[in-house]
């Protein structure tokens, strides 16, 4: 009798999580126990990390920092040449009249644990609620997208890996701009393209990069690199399998990225108003220097473009 | 009849949240897939020893905690936990006359059909393991239970939990 009443209370409670958002604010201020539990069960492993730190030799920790060093430098070589690409970047982007890139914001976080069952992808990242941390919002490392927070509680929240079996991302190749989607197979170290056509130019070694179509990834995020094109005349489409760039089951750190909260509706409105807004000062403009003097056309239109910074810039 | 008062009951407690803190612990990966079902194991010795202390309320309850804990759909091992008390509560007259290894042998099979649960509740959810390797777990289990059972016991007997 009452296995049966607490069988029905747990089915009821389970259609309820998944189908309504009603039991949310109690999961997440129930989750506030979460991680002092996983504080306590990562304990061993902390603290035998902290021993082999310290006891890790003096030359073994030269040689790392000899490898951070090098490393630093062609980072900060690269970086040199980034500067200079943004810049053009921005003013080829200015002459098209599109919108900007702008850089997105994000918080750096750290991994405390990892979901218990094998056969999924979640991990538990160390920020939550209280430091801004939305529902869906895309996580990197050092090296690429990793997944999306699935859950959000007070102080932690669970993050859902590229490569979990439920998870795909609209990306895109980054040599010719061909869509598609990666969804994850259940193994760390692959992902798979779905419905490629045979005869769609993919190649391995192909960079895969977020297309950000599906208004939930920022775009330009690496993604994956392909490793495997197979093209069998008995399957509809051909296999394209390819590698995560981010260390999905390597990385520590981790970088939570804040991206526009607007609808991509208001966003659109907003950067049309922003232009009709400049359309109507150039043409104010315009019309203000005209009436004075008429032969001045040309100074006239210029007028808006030339900024005394544009102006004094000797380079290109 | 001795009226049944209740004695240090905290140990149970104790040794529950010891047992959700074992089934987050991290765990080298190979090991991960055997991960023994910490909660399932004690909730059976205290089910076992002191029936009338903990039941189907306090396997429910401690159910909910560890969905919260794992992120699973709230419910979801709170069902499992259930239905692995009313099984042993129903079995544990003949359970308890039983030597070690029979018990072991019957657990693994209570302990089997609780897997088995979990991976229709899993499928219905939308992950489901490629392989038959949901029923390690089980099978881990079940070979530990005489270990788990000798220090329970040696617990409940010193401190005279009641």
């Amino acid at each position: 009798m009452r296995l049966l009443v607490f069988a029905v209370l747990s089915a009821a409670l389970m259609v309820v999580d998944a189908r309504l958002s009603v039991l949310q604010p109690l999961r997440s201020q129930l989750g506030l126990i979460v991680e002092p539990v996983y504080w306590l069960g990562r304990l061993p492993v902390t603290l035998w990390d902290g021993a082999t730190q310290e006891l890790s030799s003096r030359s073994e920790l030269a040689a790392e920092n000899e490898k951070l060093k090098a490393e630093s430098l062609m980072l900060q070589r690269r970086l040199q040449k980034l500067a200079a690409l943004t810049e053009q970047n921005v003013r080829l982007r200015e002459l098209l009249n599109s919108s900007a890139l702008v850089d997105d914001d994000v918080l750096a976080t750290e991994l405390i644990g990892i979901d218990p069952n094998p056969f999924t992808h979640r991990i538990l990242i160390d920020k939550g609620s209280k430091d801004g941390v939305l529902l869906g919002q895309p996580v990197l490392d050092a090296r690429g997208l990793m997944g999306q927070v699935v859950e959000v509680m007070p102080y932690t929240s669970r993050v859902l890996l590229l490569t979990d079996t439920t998870h795909s991302i609209p990306v895109q190749v980054n040599r010719n701009g061909l869509r598609a989607i990666a969804s994850g197979t259940g193994n760390p170290e692959r992902l798979e393209l779905r419905h490629v056509a045979d005869t769609a130019d993919v190649k391995e070694g192909d960079l895969l990069l977020s297309s950000g179509l599906g208004q939930r990834f920022p775009a330009g995020y690496p993604v994956a690199v392909v490793t495997e094109v197979i093209h069998d005349s008995g399957q509809p489409f051909a296999i394209v399998r390819a590698m995560p760039t981010a260390n999905l089951n390597r990385s520590r750190y981790m970088l939570l990225v804040f991206t526009d909260p607007r609808s991509p509706e208001q966003r659109a409105s907003d950067s049309a108003e922003a232009q009709e807004a400049a359309d109507r000062q150039a043409r104010e403009q315009a019309a203000g220097a005209s009436p004075a003097t008429l032969a001045a056309p040309a100074a006239a239109s210029d007028a808006p473009v030339t900024s005394p910074t544009t102006a004094a810039e000797p380079r290109q | 009849m001795i009226a049944l008062r209740a004695r240090n009951v905290w140990v149970i407690w104790l040794s529950l949240a010891l047992a959700l803190l074992l089934s987050v612990a991290t765990l080298p990966k190979f090991m991960e897939v055997g991960r023994p079902l910490w909660l399932a194991l004690f909730l059976t010795y205290w089910v076992l020893a002191l029936p009338h202390r903990v039941g189907m309320t306090t396997a429910w309850c401690v159910g909910l905690l560890a969905d919260v804990l794992n992120g699973t759909l709230l419910g979801q091992n709170a069902l499992i936990l259930t239905l692995v008390t009313f099984l042993v509560l129903s079995l544990h007259q003949r359970l308890r006359m039983f030597p070690m290894w029979q018990q072991s042998m019957v657990l693994l099979v209570v302990f089997g059909l609780a897997q088995l649960v979990q991976l229709w509740l899993n499928a219905l959810t939308g992950s489901r393991p490629p392989t038959l390797a949901f029923v390690l777990p089980a099978l881990v289990s079940a070979l530990l239970w005489p270990w788990v059972c000798v220090i329970l016991r040696g617990v409940h007997k010193r401190l005279s939990v009641n």
